[in-house]
């Protein structure tokens, strides 16, 4: 006993020695110098418009997520974009899905790559090194290098106050795709059901959007003489459903929306959020709304969908859960409105991502780094990067009108495979401009046929984003992460429980009690007091 | 070993124990065939509940898309490479380790016991460590994916037990009173007497590595050196990134890309496993003699 | 005869002699310690300093060491939280559920393996009880699922074939624990008798063939030979395993973890995952981190003694 009491506190003391020691040779001591000295003499030899960018070759590292389809290296595109301005990249790439991991690592270990691309940089990321010194600030850079992204921030002053961090400085390059409408994917109905239930006005209320649920339920519509219907199906805890079913009763999103008069909203706390959870409870209640939402996988719903037994459900486009081809039968949900609103509230997807592009401060050639960039911000660099070059996959039928058509594709494999070998631009958020111009001619009857539904059902009935993309300064964010891992628990926790009738909607007073001590509150004050900034800027 | 005749008390025993295990086989056999099913059938009528046993719409897409990667055979045979050199490191540091430990008369081994258990409950975390490999130099190189896991303190003990329990003290005395050294001590007697823990530790240290994936993500930047998970692991999450497109704002090529995959993105899960485990599954018959009873020890003894 | 690790024969160094001397009797066997050593001094008291960072606000530029303090902050958020005795009740009834059904089993499989002749079905039954333990986390899950299924699986339907109402085993909060329990018995049961069987190799045929002639059953002999010699083993390994009760991981909880059945499912591991979706937050999961290895350490350093007490077995 006594021994091994005394060999406890020698090891404890041998434990407590090498802990100091190693401490001294730990990391902490980075070089904070700048790109400034370098960056300065190469600026002069950086060309600010045409090809090449520099007149020597030079060469770079970069730092990207990879699907692991193609070495980058072995790109059409990347090699192109070589040819093109002078600019070799070196690639220290890491597997998307590990990428965050790595990424976490590369900053903590002081060894940067001169640019990052499609890193997804957080809003704190960008912030933290940012204000670090890590990441070199832009806005001077765009205004000198970037011409054609200099126009996208001209034309929309609020991409500008997006991407500006609270410092005002910008730290990083976003995704811009304001062609792509959706907040979340769509719902879509089966069309086959319309049919033979003879719908020939889609529902407009949510009345009428029961009493269709209901008739699917009643009337057997697959006609298979069992009442096997499954009305409305949902994964993923309702996530896929919930926004297009908030809109019916005033509320734009899910956690964090801006009304009309500029008052920010916490939803959970929501009189609309309640009139939301009364209508799905209803809808569990009399089983139209599948008793396997919260549990199933994606591939569960699908297959019940592929056995004709779903009548309305989410998904990018029907046809990929109904399987089969694309088809234009099966109609796009319209937003539907509750006796609380006149009518529904549509959110539109934000049309951009921050964070897709940095540069760092061991880069020794920042100039000739925006340089290069900022052409996949033009109508021919998006287009390459996102399609390849021309006589690839794609050439142009009418090059004056921009009319393209695709090639076959060399083995008649699938096309986005091989487009995979051919740009980085797959899967992982690059920095790029999504043009109406770069998809002329290469459109499917099927796509127009979407884009028009998309118009005239959520466009065209004023569809617009919930909340601008904003930074929050560190301490809001730092308040924001602590408050929202419990209350986030605990309101999806509660959401199932009154949907599924475990908790009876007459508690709705002391659970909003609860959120509200939980710190409900004080999200919607500093939502409110970071949009109030977003908008004086 | 050497039953004479079998009482009925044993014979009932004996069918006992022969159903419990057959039950135990049946119980684990299903989920197993069904594993096997579901790589070579429809998604469709694996996810609907339709194949529940033999294979339905057979196809072979999902062998097809793992094995027409290039790298899948680079990938067996980096993880061949680390494995047989990683558990080779492994033995070589657990084993003398745990015999000293083992011994009653090794002064100081509660010392470096507890040093030892001490590690296994606190750690530095992943960003030391990390910053400790790239000062070594390992960043990319077989280094990096075996020094840092070279012995495990579990197993340490796990094969200090069975030096405890198994090898008998009167050999040691003896051995001593021969005058042997205990090098010679450990090489020549306490090894060959303890081919069950070396095979065991073979295994658990061999499997570690043959499933590890994580310092191969974070240590090595040339796919070339990537061992046969994480090639794996890249099909797989190109199959199913269509799982993230539920939600959060896209770009519609990404959702159309992927929404192409999800289809066959179950049936690589499936077809995943068993091309990553069929040769860890082969080689355990192998393993299994060396677990037969008694060996050794009696012979001697005797 | 081992207690306390005093043992005392002849010729290995009598307590009479003094320290140094019965250190240099068996020099080599520091010899035999030194790779360990490196290998724990280098790669795991080399990084240690990093656990400070469960005091501080660690950001990766300002580095371990020079990242500002903030004492017990991140504790005190972990404590404060809304669901910290949630958390703890159902990482710890989880484990020692798991415990209570997981742990005996593989040594009930192993002497069971061990009763038969070696053989084609010996080796059958032990390769496939074997094989599940090769399963990725979310295949096994996506399993459970699809067995589990209300409105299609298998378990299901043969349970309703009995006629009885099959309970909501995905959603119920009371059902969570014991889908867990049971399929990672499933998965890990056949691996976890490989150690014993190893152990059991040691049995000494001399002792079977003396009970024999006394007219002992196998039963009886299995009792009373086998499953002694392998105590030892039995009691190092829940030793080591009541040292990891607050350990259980995130992977598998999560992936069967639903908003119906959160109230249940959500252990220590799942909400700091959580929490570390928002933003990497190494800080506060390192301070996790040490929470849950001070209860490990205690548990085990407790149990560690009551097998001192009442067994001859023990860590130290």
């Amino acid at each position: 006993m006594q021994k091994s009491k005394k060999s406890w506190v020698m090891l404890l003391a041998a434990a407590m020695l090498i802990t100091l020691l190693s401490g001294c040779g730990g990391s902490g001591n980075k070089n904070e110098q700048g790109s400034a000295a370098g960056g300065s003499s190469a600026a002069s030899t950086v060309s600010k418009d045409g090809f090449p960018i520099v007149p020597e070759p030079i060469t770079l590292t970069m730092m990207a997520p990879d699907v692991g389809l193609q070495n980058w290296e072995n790109m059409a595109v990347l090699q192109e974009m070589e040819k093109l301005t002078n600019i070799r990249f070196e690639f220290k790439n890491a597997p998307k899905d590990s990428f965050e991991t790595k990424k976490n690592l590369v900053f903590a270990s002081g060894d940067y790559p001169d640019v990052f691309y499609a890193a997804g940089l957080t809003p704190a990321e960008q912030m933290n090194y940012g204000e670090q010194g890590i990441l070199i600030p832009l806005e001077d850079l765009i205004e000198e290098y970037a011409p054609n992204f200099k126009k996208v921030l001209d034309e929309n002053p609020n991409v500008r106050k997006s991407i500006t961090a609270p410092d005002g400085h910008i730290y990083s390059l976003p995704v811009v795709e304001f062609n792509q409408p959706w907040y979340r994917n769509p719902l879509w109905y089966n069309g086959d059901f319309l049919k033979a239930l003879n719908i020939d006005k889609l529902p407009e209320t949510t009345e009428e959007l029961y009493t269709y649920l209901k008739r699917v339920k009643e009337e057997d519509p697959n006609g298979n003489g069992v009442a096997d219907e499954i009305p409305l199906s949902s994964t993923n805890n309702l996530r896929d459903i919930r926004t297009w079913l908030l809109g019916a009763f005033g509320v734009y999103e899910e956690e964090i929306y801006v009304d009309d008069a500029d008052v920010v909203h916490y939803t959970p706390m929501e009189e609309g959020y309640k009139g939301y959870l009364a209508f799905l409870n209803r809808l569990w209640n009399e089983d139209l709304l599948d008793h396997e939402s919260f549990i199933q996988t994606a591939e569960q719903k699908k297959a019940k969908a592929q056995n004709n037994q779903v009548a309305l459900f989410s998904d990018w486009h029907a046809y990929m859960t109904l399987g089969g081809e694309p088809s234009t039968d099966d109609p796009m949900f319209a937003p539907v409105k509750s006796d609380m609103v006149d009518k529904p509230v549509i959110a539109m997807n934000r049309g951009i991502t921050t964070g897709a592009f940095a540069i760092s401060n061991s880069n020794p050639a920042p100039e000739a780094s925006m340089r290069w960039v900022d052409y996949i911000y033009s109508y021919d660099g998006a287009l390459m990067f996102n399609k390849g070059p021309e006589g690839i996959l794609w050439e142009y039928t009418d090059k004056a009108n921009l009319v393209k058509q695709y090639l076959p594709v060399p083995g008649g494999g699938d096309r986005e495979d091989y487009r995979a070998t051919i740009t980085p631009n797959y899967g992982i958020p690059a920095p790029t401009i999504s043009f109406d111009d770069i998809y002329k001619g290469l459109k499917t009857d099927f796509e127009t046929w979407v884009d028009i539904e998309s118009k005239t059902k959520l466009l065209d009935q004023g569809a617009r984003i919930p909340f601008p993309t904003l930074f929050l300064t560190p301490e809001q964010q730092t308040e924001v992460t602590t408050l929202s891992s419990d209350l986030t628990t605990y309101v999806r926790q509660m959401e199932a429980k009154f949907v599924t009738g475990a908790e009876s909607l007459d508690n709705w007073d002391s659970y909003v009690q609860t959120v509200k001590k939980m710190g409900g509150d004080r999200m919607q004050e500093i939502y409110q007091e970071a949009y109030n900034t977003w908008k004086s800027n | 070993m050497t039953t004479i005749r079998e009482s009925r008390s044993d014979k009932l025993f004996l069918i006992i124990n022969y159903v419990y295990l057959l039950l135990a086989l049946v119980v684990v056999l299903y989920p197993l065939v069904y594993i096997i099913s579901a790589s070579i059938s429809n998604p469709k009528l694996v996810s609907s509940g339709e194949m529940w046993l033999f294979p339905k719409g057979l196809t072979l897409d999902g062998y097809k898309l793992v094995f027409d990667n290039p790298k899948i055979w680079i990938g067996y045979r980096n993880t061949i490479f680390y494995t047989v050199i990683g558990t080779l490191l492994n033995l070589a540091v657990t084993l003398p380790a745990a015999y000293a430990l083992s011994r009653s008369d090794f002064v100081g081994r509660h010392f470096f016991m507890g040093m030892f258990l001490v590690t296994m409950f606190f750690s530095g975390g992943l960003i030391p460590t990390y910053l400790l490999v790239k000062n070594l130099g390992l960043i990319n190189s077989v280094g990096a994916l075996i020094l840092p896991v070279a012995a495990s303190v579990w197993n340490i003990i796990v094969a200090r037990t069975f030096f405890q329990s198994t090898i008998p003290k009167e050999l040691q005395e003896a051995a001593h009173v021969d005058g042997c050294t205990n090098i010679r001590l450990f090489l020549k007697i306490v090894l060959p007497l303890s081919s069950p823990i070396i095979a065991v530790m073979a295994l658990f240290y061999g499997v570690g590595h043959w499933n590890s994936y994580f310092p191969s993500l974070i240590y090595l930047n040339d796919d070339m050196k990537y061992p046969l998970q994480m090639v794996l692991r890249q099909i797989l999450v190109l199959q199913e990134m269509s799982a993230e497109t539920t939600g959060a704002a896209i770009s519609g090529d990404i959702a159309q890309a992927m929404a192409n995959k999800a289809e066959i993105a179950a049936l690589v899960r499936y077809a995943v496993i068993i091309v990553s485990t069929l040769p860890v599954i082969a080689v355990y018959p192998f393993l299994q003699r060396y677990f037969v009873q008694g060996v050794m020890i009696g012979s001697v003894k005797g | 005869m081992r207690k306390n690790g005093r043992v005392q024969p002849g010729n290995l160094g009598s307590p009479t002699q003094s320290l140094g001397r019965r250190m240099l009797k068996n020099w080599e066997l520091y010899l035999f310690m030194t790779p360990a050593l490196l290998y724990f001094l280098i790669f795991h008291y080399g990084p240690m300093y990093g656990i400070q960072i469960a005091f501080k606000n660690f950001t990766p530029v300002k580095g371990i060491t020079g990242s500002p303090w903030v004492g017990f902050d991140h504790f005190e958020r972990f404590f404060n939280s809304y669901y910290f005795w949630d958390l703890l009740w159902n990482t710890l009834s989880l484990s020692f559920y798991e415990l209570a059904i997981g742990f005996p089993l593989p040594i009930i499989l192993a002497l069971a393996f061990n009763e038969i002749r070696n053989g084609g079905f010996k080796k059958t039954v032990q390769t496939v009880t074997y094989a599940p333990h090769f399963i990725s986390m979310v295949v096994m899950a996506g399993m459970i699922i699809t067995f589990l299924s209300p409105s299609s699986g298998i378990i299901i339907r043969m349970i309703e074939a009995f006629g009885i109402n099959a309970p909501d085993f995905l959603s119920d909060p009371r059902w969570f624990k014991t889908v867990y329990v049971i399929s990672g018995v499933w998965q890990s049961t056949g691996w976890g008798t490989i150690i014993y069987l190893a152990a059991l190799a040691g049995v000494d045929p001399q002792l079977h063939e003396a009970a024999i002639m006394d007219g002992a059953s196998r039963f009886k002999r299995v009792l009373h030979i086998n499953l002694p010699t392998i105590i030892p083993t039995i009691t190092i390994l829940l030793i080591l395993n009541m040292g990891n009760v607050l350990g259980v991981g995130y992977e598998k909880v999560l992936l069967l973890q639903n908003n119906l059945n959160m109230e249940s499912s959500d252990v220590i591991s799942t909400f700091v995952y959580r929490s570390g979706l928002v933003s990497a937050q190494y800080s506060f999961s390192t301070a996790v981190g040490l929470f849950n290895s001070v209860i490990n350490a205690i548990m085990l350093i407790a149990v560690n003694r009551i097998a001192k007490r009442t067994s001859d077995t023990s860590l130290w």
